[in-house]
């Protein structure tokens, strides 16, 4: 429910909190999980994170019957 | 991640807020098309044969069994019509399309890559999730809507139309979903997703599973209990984007099983039926449920009770979108395909209907498979002849994909010198595709019958046909000549171009005519420097392409190997593979290559059920081409298609469309 905390300096936070103000985010927390899902998408490819996504690929490209 | 929740919710929103205005906007939908027929009485039907061959034609009618063939033959011509580099059908159909080559519209295969990830993806369609969303405890509620995006580019023929106000039907036209907004009435074909966003995965429900079950490609194979006559099971429905971790949502369902005699009924939600062993139910709708008493996404399915003892087995189809309830674009305007819901009655939405997938795993027997795909083929004739049936003026176009699946799935049942070749096989089916010929033919006779003086009439497909006797594992020759390498610290990898040593790779492929450069500057990892360096290895793998022989017959493996720069151009072109390849009558690209595998071999016979292919060298499978007007070409290819369209109706290709018009001038014009 809780998920894990991670440390922020002062300014940081507080630019974050001018950003979430900004943009209409609704809390800190999401504004901050939405930049690093947008990075960590960035990082590990467009398919998304890593070994799960590709069984994800896989099953969408089974479909076609050219492929096995 | 298909449906987007977020799309059902805003099409939710939009009917709870415009419910009152529907049937006005249905209404000035017909008034509309009414006006804009009004104007028009030229007509012009083109039937789309997916995969008709030739040859197979040719012979039928000289042996006087395609009594409606011949005549249109007679009338107007028959010509072989040439088909895309390379002849895959989201390729061609681009290409009838857009009367552009793949420069241009940017659909090079079934399955492209992304560069920098060297992940594979479907060429025709990309769905991108929401952007933003808010999690409360296990819910994620999507903040902003997510998109599905047609990759192909460039004017369709019918938004052409559209602009001239030519009234214009487009029944599953391939590559075209989610179908490119247009005042014509359409209705998207291959490449429309499953309710699991994949092209189909059908579900299979057993006591007993099959050994290798888990490994079964495009279908889930589900162990059940069989409980004092009962069976519980769940349906497993699209990915719940509303839920944290995106867990599949499901929908119960239970099978009596009668003590002595071969039949069940089933009950899914509100719904129960019976089935006797080796009955196929009507179509089943079902309601998955995203956010209790909130929001619901619907689907349709079909059960087919294979055995209740002593293995139970039961087939379940995939779960297709809703034509009455649509979870994502299917047509335009968007209330047509429930129109042609109500007045036809449920019909498959997935882009490729018949299920060759249960077959290849052995989960349908041949026989049951023919009579799946004879459900298909029933209700794609059913749109059609409501479409014919009101063409008042204008353009109709009809696709019909069952000479296309049939010819892959049964061409071991006619030729002798198959891997998968069997005299039982044989004995069944040998003259199934023959049958399906003359099927196509009674439909043909249909059509003409309703010809006049204002009517033109093309017949067509997109390519023919050839044996798929023998697999070239394409990245393993490129390993066992030094332009690929692999990680020696790590196994075999099965696909994906996983465990490849970029820094020792000059080419890869991927797709199932594609060859790729590993090029720096494109590449994530690439080597390969752009300019003369990569123009002279290209010519070294194709000269090398060109020259190998099957050891087992001596026959070339490739007659033809094209460059993607001499055949291609507009500006996708950097996205192109390098080199397409043109495989030989009998070859193909091996099943574990074409999503960059590295099989144990490089030939090997191909003993799966899927037996016939065309996806090889384009001068030997052309489609074919008929019309009750003179055509005037020699040689006509698909690109001239969508300049005739547009010159039936008076209209003037734009530039830069290479093509033209298959008939003289009419006169007066």
């Amino acid at each position: 429910m809780f998920g894990h905390r991670i440390k922020i300096d002062d300014e940081l936070f507080d630019n974050i909190k001018k950003c979430v103000a900004l943009a209409g985010y609704s809390s800190t927390g999401e504004f901050v999980t939405h930049v690093l899902e947008r990075e960590v998408q960035r990082l590990l490819g467009s398919s998304g994170q890593g070994p799960e996504s590709e069984e994800e690929l896989r099953k969408r490209l089974q479909g076609l019957g050219y492929i096995e | 991640m298909i449906p987007r929740p977020t799309s059902r919710c805003r099409v939710n929103l939009l009917w709870r807020l415009a419910a009152g205005f529907l049937s006005l906007l249905a209404f000035g939908v017909v008034l509309l098309a009414c006006g804009r027929s009004a104007g028009v009485q030229r007509k012009l039907i083109v039937l789309g044969l997916d995969g008709m061959d030739p040859e197979l034609l040719g012979r039928y009618m000289d042996e006087g069994k395609l009594p409606n063939f011949a005549r249109l033959a007679q009338q107007g011509g028959f010509r072989r019509l040439g088909t895309s580099i390379p002849p895959q059908s989201p390729v061609a159909w681009s290409n009838l399309i857009t009367g552009l080559n793949p420069g241009e519209h940017g659909i090079f295969d079934f399955i492209h890559r992304d560069p920098k990830t060297l992940l594979p993806y479907l060429s025709t369609s990309r769905v991108e999730p929401p952007k933003r969303a808010l999690r409360l405890g296990p819910w994620v509620l999507p903040l902003s809507p997510g998109r599905v995006t047609l990759l192909r580019e460039r004017k369709a023929f019918w938004e052409i139309l559209d602009g001239h106000r030519v009234p214009a039907v487009i029944l599953r036209m391939p590559a075209n979903f989610p179908p490119v907004e247009s005042e014509s009435r359409t209705l998207a074909g291959m490449g429309t997703p499953d309710m699991l966003g994949t092209y189909g995965t059908f579900a299979f429900y057993t006591d007993v599973p099959p050994a290798g079950a888990e490994r079964i490609s495009g279908g889930r194979v589900y162990p059940v209990r069989v409980a004092e006559f009962r069976v519980a099971a769940q349906l497993v429905g699209p990915y719940n984007t509303f839920r944290r971790g995106e867990p599949p949502a499901t929908v119960d369902f239970a099978v009596w099983l009668d003590p002595t005699e071969a039949v069940a009924k089933l009950a899914v939600q509100e719904q129960e039926f019976v089935l006797r062993e080796g009955e196929w139910s009507d179509w089943v709708v079902v309601e998955f449920t995203l956010i209790p008493h909130l929001e619901t996404v619907s689907g349709i399915c079909k059960f087919y009770l294979k055995q209740v003892r002593p293995v139970f087995q039961l087939y379940v189809s995939p779960i297709n979108i809703d034509p009455a309830r649509p979870a994502l674009p299917l047509s335009t305007p968007e209330a047509y395909v429930r129109e042609l819901q109500e007045k036809t009655g449920y019909f498959y939405t997935q882009g490729m209907a018949e299920d060759t997938r249960a077959l290849s795993a052995g989960l349908l027997t041949d026989a049951e498979y023919v009579t799946q795909a004879r459900m298909v083929w029933e209700e794609q004739r059913r749109l059609f002849l409501l479409e014919l049936g009101r063409l008042q003026g204008g353009f109709l176009f009809g696709y019909f994909s069952g000479l296309d699946q049939n010819s892959h799935m049964f061409w071991r049942a006619f030729d002798e010198r198959h891997p998968a070749y069997t005299p039982q096989t044989a004995a069944g089916f040998a003259r199934l595709l023959e049958g399906q010929y003359r099927e196509m033919d009674e439909l043909l006779g249909e059509v003409m019958a309703r010809l006049d003086a204002d009517t033109t009439l093309l017949v067509l497909s997109d390519h023919g046909f050839a044996p798929y006797y023998r697999s070239f594992n394409l990245n393993t020759w490129l390993l066992e000549r030094g332009y690929a390498a692999l990680r020696l610290d790590r196994p075999r990898p099965a696909d994906f171009l996983a465990n490849v040593d970029w820094s020792r790779t000059r080419a890869y492929g991927l797709g199932l005519n594609g060859l790729y450069l590993n090029r720096r500057g494109r590449e994530r990892d690439g080597i390969v420097p752009p300019g003369a360096e990569a123009e002279a290895l290209l010519e070294e793998i194709a000269q090398e392409l060109l020259a190998v022989r099957d050891p087992a017959t001596q026959r070339p493996v490739i007659t033809r190997v094209d460059r993607a720069a001499q055949v291609y151009s507009g500006p996708h072109l950097a996205d192109a593979p390098d080199l397409l390849i043109g495989y030989n009558r009998g070859y193909r690209a091996g099943w574990g290559t074409v999503l960059g595998g590295f099989p144990g071999v490089v030939l090997e016979d191909n003993r799966e059920v899927w037996s016939g292919d065309h996806c090889i060298d384009f001068n030997l499978v052309p489609g074919v081409l008929l019309s009750n007007r003179t055509i005037r070409a020699d040689a006509p290819t698909l690109l001239d298609i969508a300049p005739t369209i547009l010159a039936e109706f008076g209209i003037e290709k734009p530039p830069g469309m290479p093509g033209q018009s298959l008939f003289a001038p009419r006169p007066g014009r």
